[in-house]
């Protein structure tokens, strides 16, 4: 945890490298002629190849029936196009749209950072791969040129063209509700009789194509480029950095939006309809999503540039808490606007939390040295002491801290107790003392902030769409974490209470659907809140999705916990580490790594949960899409086009933190038993 | 009642003053089965121990009452003058003057071979970082494996993973080492390395208590064997003694099975 983390990379980085050496000397495994792997893999017997040709068939089928969902001429993609603001932040205002740039330039340089000083980064993509993808799209464009249904011929007006079953064609009356035979005069569809749709020929239908063909061949051509020009196989399995390749490609990808004429959809400050398809991407798009990128790569050059100095590991804890700050900055400070009662500050806020640096740290300072013993712990017991009492005085109206201050208290009583396990010599000390001076500034700064009024729209509605969405994640994920930690090791704690406590808690829970819980906490959280205090709904949805999340990463957490094993406990022991010590350094950091699989499975599940936010009034991103996008006087009962687009986002989202959950299985499992 | 007094009322009761571990009547039930009854032993300072006994006559059970992995029923437990007993800060203070290497290693996979070894000396013994990473180079230069301390124990050998427990139990500067079954989980041809560890320990005058199976070495290092069978102590003698000359018929046929 605390040690080690740095020298691991280094190790996991030679553990590589000698992986990769051995690789190089190892001969290449004869590859099978095309023929030949067909044949053993796809039709080595009668039901195998029965199983291939069925399944082949149904894939082609779903895929055609996809692309003509797609690219039929009844779909309205400029409701997706002109809502794709919307149903990211809904209804935030566009004069203040710098504060949703600045947030994910925040997100970029962390990423970007975390991912340059990645010790390792991995052997990337082979040349051999690569040509495969290029390979892959090019076939794939190709069969979907050929397989999607030709278009439907339309008239001078742009009406569909259609024709009566017998194939004479149908002209529309002038109120377009009467079917006239050209030549016999009116006459109507017979009983049963249904028109037919007419569709260009097959031969026009291709040729319409050119684009797609020009796309098909040139992907098609970059990989017989590649296969052909690296020769052999030794050359093949030349590897291309994954993340500067990822960068290229999103680079080429954002470049195309000064090039490319995507477009240019939206509602202009009337709420008037802007659709342009002959026009580049707005200005006011186009540069902040290229500088976006750039920041991206520069903090990547920098993690990188920094990654084999002193300063690397220093910076990694300094960036991991910016992570887990980052949501609540954004949220509380940058996206809304803080209204602060300035001579409050002053006289109070910075008075109180200079007071509690002070204080504390001298008390930490004193706690932490290892002759002091039992007065110590005399010490610590009395801090919980008055700390709990100041609660209880308050609940009584005896008298009445600030609760910031109450807070801080009881968060000084609870680091006194712990203080023994971090006792050492006089850098260890101090390092306490930043510590708890640090984790004052956060608190302070954030519950001053917290506590303004703001100046940007409407607390809940000021975001929506999948601001919502990623908010309530990150905030459940951020939360549920150190929860289920806890209740897992109360589970399997010796100490009673806390077991019984434990179990009750994680089996209530789970025995509850989860939709349940969200509408109890819309209605009910009031009751067990102290009189005058209001949670907003997205911050009661939010505690909703912790707790229920908490439950069940405990039982995850809980079952990383059994499979370490009692020698691990022993040893320990033995050492004469202290229970927390013992949990803190040896069992947890083994837990966890054993629960990494079912922990991301929670966390992507989460994600995807939040869509039931829609159903408790919450604007998030489902409900852009279904509900508010449908609803325009525009695209009246346009939903599909905006299900499937979130549906590919939500995919990428998922898909995305699996891939980084295998790569972190990888990464920590090396030099494991 | 302050340790230090504790302490001085155990010593004038019951113990000399190089008696560091008393045993004294010591009872270990699990649930019907009893497993240690009324153990009576003494082992003085610098002394080696080893205890013999066929597999099920409580020898580990027995080693692991003394820095309490195991809680004793009945009798008690003196180790350098404290008394173990429910209270915390006699065992911690016990834990910390004794050293134990286990059958099965119990390194932490997740650490480096030298976080390891700093890993108590940093936080039971408050040591500063500097000095604790020297004091774990000159302990793996000691067992024999300098070159190892950025390994991960997964990478090492057996022997050499023992040889690693040995120097992580030593970091602690116990005055007290407890082995229980050290070489059992070995291949054959590692086991020599660990017993070479441990014989050049013995001969520095650590205080030991050894369960095993290796006759040899029982024979070589010991200064005393106990026999132990069915969780009662049969025999007790000097090597000489109890390989040449045994008087219990118990380890007549202990030793005809085994030699």
């Amino acid at each position: 945890m605390v040690m080690g983390t740095e020298r691991l990379d280094e190790a996991t980085a030679e553990l590589l490298a000698n992986v990769a050496a051995e690789d190089a000397k190892r001969p290449d495994e004869p590859s099978l002629p095309f023929g030949e792997w067909v044949k053993k893999n796809l039709f080595s017997s009668i039901p195998n190849a029965f199983l291939t040709i069925f399944f082949s068939l149904l894939t082609l089928f779903a895929y055609r029936q996809i692309l003509n969902f797609v690219f039929s001429e009844e779909r309205r993609w400029e409701g997706v196009r002109v809502n794709l603001r919307g149903l990211f932040t809904f209804s935030y205002p566009a004069s203040q749209y710098h504060r949703i740039w600045i947030t994910l330039g925040i997100v970029l340089v962390l990423s970007g950072m975390s991912m340059g000083l990645m010790k390792s980064i991995g052997r990337g993509f082979s040349i051999k791969r690569i040509s495969m993808w290029f390979f892959s799209v090019g076939l794939s464009l190709v069969v979907g040129i050929l397989l999607r249904e030709p278009s439907v011929l339309k008239d001078a007006d742009g009406l569909a063209r259609w024709s009566f079953p017998d194939g004479s064609p149908i002209t529309r009356s002038e109120t377009g509700l009467l079917l006239i035979r050209d030549d016999e005069g009116v006459s109507l569809l017979a009983e049963g009789e249904s028109p037919l749709l007419l569709r260009e020929s097959f031969g026009s239908a291709m040729s319409d194509r050119g684009w797609w063909w020009i796309i098909a061949v040139f992907a098609l051509g970059i990989g017989s480029a590649l296969w052909f020009g690296f020769g052999d196989m030794k050359r093949r399995t030349t590897f291309i950095p994954a993340i500067p390749l990822t960068f290229g490609f999103l680079g080429l990808f954002i470049s195309s939006v000064w090039w490319y004429q995507w477009g240019h959809y939206g509602r202009d400050d009337a709420g008037i309809l802007i659709s342009e398809p002959d026009r580049l991407v707005a200005s006011t798009t186009r540069i902040p999503w290229t500088i976006l990128w750039f920041v991206l790569v520069l903090a990547y050059v920098a993690g990188r540039a920094l990654v084999r100095t002193e300063r690397a590991g220093l910076t990694r804890v300094l960036i991991g808490f910016s992570a887990l700050l980052t949501p609540f900055v954004t949220y509380f400070v940058i996206l809304r606007d803080p209204d602060l009662d300035w001579a409050h500050v002053w006289s109070t806020d910075i008075p109180m939390a200079l007071a509690f640096m002070v204080g504390g740290g001298l008390i930490m300072w004193i706690l932490t040295n290892p002759a002091i013993g039992e007065r110590g712990r005399l010490i610590a017991t009395a801090l919980m002491g008055i700390a709990v009492f100041n609660w209880v005085a308050a609940f009584f109206g005896w008298y009445a801290m600030l609760q910031k201050a109450r807070i801080s208290f009881l968060l000084l009583a609870l680091a006194a107790l712990a203080a023994h396990n971090f006792a050492g010599d006089a850098r260890q000390r101090l390092r306490s003392v930043w510590g708890w001076m640090g984790a004052m500034v956060i608190v302070h700064y954030l519950a001053t902030m917290i506590n303004t009024a703001e100046t940007v729209a409407a607390p809940d509605q000021f975001a929506g769409g999948f601001v919502v969405t990623i908010y309530i994640a990150v905030f459940t994920m951020i939360f549920s974490f150190p929860l289920g930690v806890i209740l897992a090791l109360g589970r399997t704690s010796r100490m009673p209470l806390f077991r019984v406590m434990s179990t009750i808690y994680i089996e209530v829970v789970r025995g509850i659907p989860f939709i349940t819980i969200l509408f109890f906490f819309a209605v009910f959280v009031e009751f067990f809140l102290p009189e005058g205090m209001d949670l907003a709904a997205l911050a009661s949805a939010g505690i909703a999705f912790t707790l229920f999340s908490a439950a069940y990463l405990a039982e995850n957490i809980r079952g990383g916990l059994q499979a370490v094993r009692q020698g691990q406990y022993e040893a320990s022991d033995a050492l004469g580490l202290t229970t927390v010590q013992r949990t803190g350094f040896i069992i947890l950091p083994q837990a966890l790594r054993v629960s990494i699989p079912p922990l991301v499975g929670a966390v992507i599940a989460t994600f995807k949960e939040t869509s039931l936010l829609s159903i408790v009034g919450l604007t998030d991103f489902l409900r852009v899409a279904n509900s508010n996008i449908p609803g325009q006087t525009e695209f009246l009962g346009v939903k599909r086009e905006g299900l499937l687009f979130i549906c590919l986002i939500y995919w990428i989202g998922s898909y995305s933190m699996s891939k980084y959950s295998q790569r972190l299985e990888k990464q920590l499992g090396v030099g494991e038993r | 009642m302050t340790n230090a007094d504790a302490t001085i009322a155990v010593n004038s009761e019951l113990a000399a003053r190089d008696d560091m571990i008393i045993s004294d009547g010591v009872d270990k039930w699990y649930g019907d089965f009893q497993a240690l009854k009324g153990v009576t032993a003494t082992i003085k300072e610098k002394e080696v121990v080893v205890v013999l006994g066929p597999s099920g006559s409580g020898k580990s059970t027995w080693i692991r009452c003394i820095n309490r992995l195991e809680q004793h029923q009945n009798g008690r437990i003196i180790v350098d003058g404290v008394e173990l007993t429910n209270d915390t800060r006699n065992i911690e203070k016990i834990r910390s003057e004794v050293g134990m290497v286990f059958q099965s290693f119990n390194l932490f996979p997740h650490l480096t071979v030298r976080d390891n070894i700093t890993l108590a000396p940093l936080w039971v013994r408050k040591k500063p970082r500097g000095e604790a990473e020297q004091l774990a180079a000159d302990l793996l230069e000691r067992v024999g494996i300098p070159e190892q301390a950025d390994k991960f124990p997964g990478q090492l050998s057996g022997g050499q993973q023992q040889r690693v427990a040995i120097a992580r139990a030593l970091a602690m500067e116990p005055r007290i080492m407890l082995f229980d079954e050290p070489t059992s989980a070995l291949d054959p041809e590692m086991i020599k390395e660990v017993l070479d560890v441990m014989k050049e320990l013995a001969r520095s005058g650590m205080t030991m208590m050894v369960v095993t199976h290796e006759m040899g070495f029982a024979r070589e290092v010991a200064d005393r064997i106990i026999f132990m069978e069915s969780g009662e102590i049969v025999e007790v003698g000097t090597p000489e003694h109890f390989f040449t000359n045994p008087t219990e018929d118990r380890t007549k046929l202990f030793l005809s099975q085994i030699l």
